[in-house]
């Protein structure tokens, strides 16, 4: 669709014409078909809200196939926008459906137009936190001292797994006074969500012991949701996530609560 | 406890801490300096920090307290790092602020939005633990859910997620420009002098044309 003022246009990409080389191209790598649709609707001055498509499409597969010259692979969501492009265009030149009137008639723009407004905003927030003063790049905290086990004698070790399944039976004989109560209601608890239950536990603070974590957030705890959490821990310590450690006393036997620490993770 | 002492004692619990420090944290360790009290302590260190002119404040970071250094220094820390400074990429940036505003969403949402495929990008995020996995949408195929970690409120030296611009206020901004952008080239067209040799057609600008003489003679 030839326009009156397809000049004035600035294309996308141009031919740099300083006599230097011919087929030097000024290509600006967009994040994607959004994000080249809105370079091309600011380039060409155009309102968002009444979207020129026929010309945005022409110039969009103008974009294209200077990839394509260049030997470039356009990703296949470029492809997908331009028949979507297409698309709205041949639904724009068919004649309205004398049936519908006026008001229920759709623009068959409107979700493109809803999709590039919305990516736009969320490209102006990332422009802004990429702004805000980053931790390891513009601003640094003190590393803090290291955790690592003091000396002899108070020194934590990591646990067996007798001291671990006894600290099991003791919360579930607890879990089991609880539900003397006879409360019936029916939770399912998952071992995944428990292993994210105690992985925010331990996001919250380094160290939690371990009674603290078998017990539910709210103190309570059922039977299902020990057994789940215990798997929980068992699966997270497997993976390395987390670890389990008890204080040795004076003779050097296991004692006291057993802690689990989340391990830190190797710098990225 | 003396005033002094409480205020070294949390100065030093700050520098000694490897993450941000809650309230509840500082006051079960030093239960002089209650919650409420705290405010006032932290403002009071960083207005000594400011009048001596040290080269950190504390910050208020994911709901602790945190001892940074200040932007202006970032050049020379950068030399002491051991790693290369935190990059994060322009998809990275557009995909963390999709998820910061509209967690918990699984990752066709956040394609949507986006117009790409973000496999690649999700995977570095939730290796640098910037995002998590939050669960799952019950619909057929459970899909997962992510969101932001307290290490991208910590990264990005956040308070809370609230402190955010709102969305509303980004779309007034984009509006602005917009604005700005339309009133732009007719303000330039009035505020350029034609004192361009080349193309300016000045014969009504009796200066220009005496400056050029001058220049020309």
């Amino acid at each position: 669709m030839p326009s009156a003022d397809a000049e004035a246009q600035a294309p996308a990409f141009e031919p740099i014409a300083d006599g230097r080389s011919a087929c030097q191209v000024r290509l600006t790598l967009f994040e994607g078909p959004l994000d080249l649709l809105l370079h091309l609707i600011r380039e060409n001055e155009l309102e968002i809200t009444d979207l020129p498509v026929a010309q945005v499409a022409t110039q969009y597969l103008e974009y294209l196939d200077v990839l394509r010259e260049l030997h470039l692979d356009v990703a296949a969501e470029y492809l997908v926008m331009a028949a979507t492009l297409a698309w709205i265009k041949s639904r724009m030149l068919l004649p309205a459906d004398s049936e519908l009137g006026e008001a229920e008639e759709i623009d068959p723009r409107a979700e493109l137009i809803a999709r590039l407004l919305e990516y736009q905003r969320f490209k102006e927030v990332a422009d802004q936190l990429g702004r805000l003063p980053l931790l390891g790049r513009d601003v640094f905290a003190p590393p803090g001292v290291e955790l690592e086990p003091p000396a002899e004698g108070e020194r934590e070790i990591e646990v067996g797994l007798l001291e671990l399944v006894e600290a099991l039976r003791r919360t579930l004989r607890q879990a089991r006074a609880s539900e003397a109560m006879h409360e019936v209601v029916t939770e399912a608890v998952t071992v995944r969500e428990r292993m994210v239950a105690v992985i925010d536990a331990l996001e919250q603070s380094e160290v939690v012991e371990l009674d603290a974590l078998l017990c539910g957030p709210d103190g309570r705890s059922s039977r299902s949701l020990v057994v789940a959490t215990f798997l929980a821990i068992l699966e997270l310590a497997r993976t390395a996530a987390l670890r389990i450690y008890q204080s040795l006393d004076a003779s050097g036997a296991p004692r006291g609560p057993i802690r689990v620490r989340r391990v830190a993770p190797a710098p990225a | 406890m003396d005033p002094t002492e409480r205020r070294r004692i949390l100065e030093a619990l700050l520098l000694a801490s490897p993450e941000p420090l809650t309230a509840q944290r500082i006051a079960r360790i030093v239960p002089e300096l209650s919650v409420r009290e705290l405010d006032g302590e932290i403002e009071a260190l960083n207005a000594e920090y400011e009048a001596t002119g040290r080269a950190f404040r504390v910050e208020e970071i994911g709901g602790g307290y945190q001892l940074r250094t200040l932007p202006e220094l970032a050049p020379w820390l950068a030399e002491l790092q051991p790693a290369p400074p935190l990059r994060l990429s322009r998809p990275a940036l557009e995909t963390l602020a999709i998820v910061a505003y509209k967690q918990p969403l699984t990752r066709a949402e956040i394609e949507h939005v986006r117009g790409v495929d973000v496999g690649a990008v999700l995977r570095s995020l939730l290796e640098r633990r910037l995002v998590r996995i939050a669960g799952h949408r019950e619909v057929p195929g459970r899909p997962i859910l992510y969101a932001t970690t307290r290490r991208f409120l910590e990264v990005f030296g956040l308070a809370e997620l609230g402190d955010l611009p709102t969305l509303r206020e980004i779309e007034e901004l984009l509006r602005e420009r917009a604005a700005d952008a339309v009133e732009e080239p007719a303000a330039l067209a009035v505020a350029d002098p034609p004192d361009d040799d080349g193309l300016g057609l000045d014969d009504d600008d009796d200066e220009d044309d005496v400056d050029s003489f001058a220049r020309s003679h």
